[in-house]
């Protein structure tokens, strides 16, 4: 691959400046994070304009409303109440990453199945674990990597070394690899269709005689493939992001202490 | 010789297959001794049905790879 190229005129240089060699699920993620964009600035504004002296909230207000409710009672029930504040980049997540798996409902790439975008964003949790962990350890920090033993005896540095990489892989590995069998399954499913489809139809025109049998076939594999499994996978992502992030804080949560402080049995 | 390696590579399906039967019979035993724990059940039984799932699809990754990489 030489991608290094010297042009003659400055008009010649102008003329490649789009030559990008960018894929389109990148489009379709930009496309993704500009409707997630639109959407919030809609809420803020419906928000903005909403009469809170109304007795009942209605339409979509109501479902908007729900919905913050219902992620931040989930971030606290899974965290603790000291985590409430990470809310907001909970509902985030769930926003692009299912709106990403899905977009292949659209007949565009979808953004998960280029290997780039459920990398970045496991980045993000593994960045956000090992900041969590820096700010609740200090200094004690580095005694992870050193684990079963005190730190003058490496014995298991390597492996903690290693190990370090797996919430990063797994997560990232998970989400692309359940993007991309839906979409090579689909892929196949419509290639065999159309192979059907043209042996029954073979009076028509070829190339038009391919399309009559697979839309009745694959709206349900869509509603596996697309939907449930995006679902799914949106909420195990951003579950474990919210395990891992809040396991490296060992301080207990409120009702957590309240259990722990339950009296002694009297006797003995 | 990548087709071969493709093949032994998707065999870790079984396992998968094997593991989420574990589960959702498991499961199904919870929820005939106790009604009542239906719904609790059922999604933690599709929750770890969808983690088990992910041993399976790393061998779906990896016969890809070996196909049209390797």
């Amino acid at each position: 691959m030489n991608n290094i190229n010297f042009y003659s005129s400055f008009s010649d240089a102008l003329s490649h400046m789009f030559d990008f060699d960018i894929p389109g699920e990148i489009y379709s993620s930009l496309i993704v994070m500009l409707l997630i964009c639109l959407l919030s600035f809609v809420i803020y504004f419906k928000f903005k304009h909403a009469d809170p002296l109304e007795e009942r909230p209605h339409g979509f207000v109501l479902i908007l409303s729900s919905a913050v409710s219902y992620v931040r009672n989930f971030t606290i029930e899974l965290m603790g109440k000291k985590w409430e504040g990470f809310a907001g980049y909970v509902l985030a997540l769930f926003l692009y990453v299912f709106l990403a798996f899905t977009f292949s409902l659209t007949g565009l790439p979808s953004p998960a199945t280029y290997l780039a975008v459920p990398l970045s964003l496991g980045l993000c949790t593994f960045v956000l674990i090992h900041v969590t962990a820096m700010k609740a350890n200090k200094w004690k920090y580095f005694n992870r990597f050193f684990d079963p033993f005190p730190p003058y005896i490496p014995f298991f540095f390597p492996i903690n070394l290693l190990s370090m990489w797996s919430p990063l892989l797994s997560l990232s590995l998970r989400l692309f690899g359940n993007a991309l069998s839906g979409y090579v399954l689909m892929t196949i499913i419509y290639a065999f269709f159309g192979q059907i489809s043209s042996t029954i139809f073979a009076f028509i025109q070829s190339g038009v005689n391919q399309v009559f049998l697979a839309p009745f076939v694959t709206p349900f594999l869509h509603l596996y493939f697309d939907l449930f499994s995006g679902g799914i996978q949106t909420l195990v992502f951003v579950m474990l992001t919210m395990i891992f992030v809040s396991q490296e804080d060992p301080d207990t949560s409120e009702e957590e202490m309240l259990i722990l402080k339950k009296p002694e049995p009297e006797g003995n | 010789m990548n087709y071969i390696a493709a093949a032994i590579a998707v065999l870790g399906g079984m396992a998968c297959a094997y593991g989420e039967s574990k589960i959702v019979s498991h499961a199904l035993d919870g929820m005939a001794r106790n009604p009542e724990m239906y719904s609790k059940l059922r999604s933690s039984m599709i929750l770890g049905c969808a983690l088990d799932e992910t041993t399976s699809i790393y061998a779906l990754l990896i016969a890809i790879l070996c196909l049209f990489i390797g």
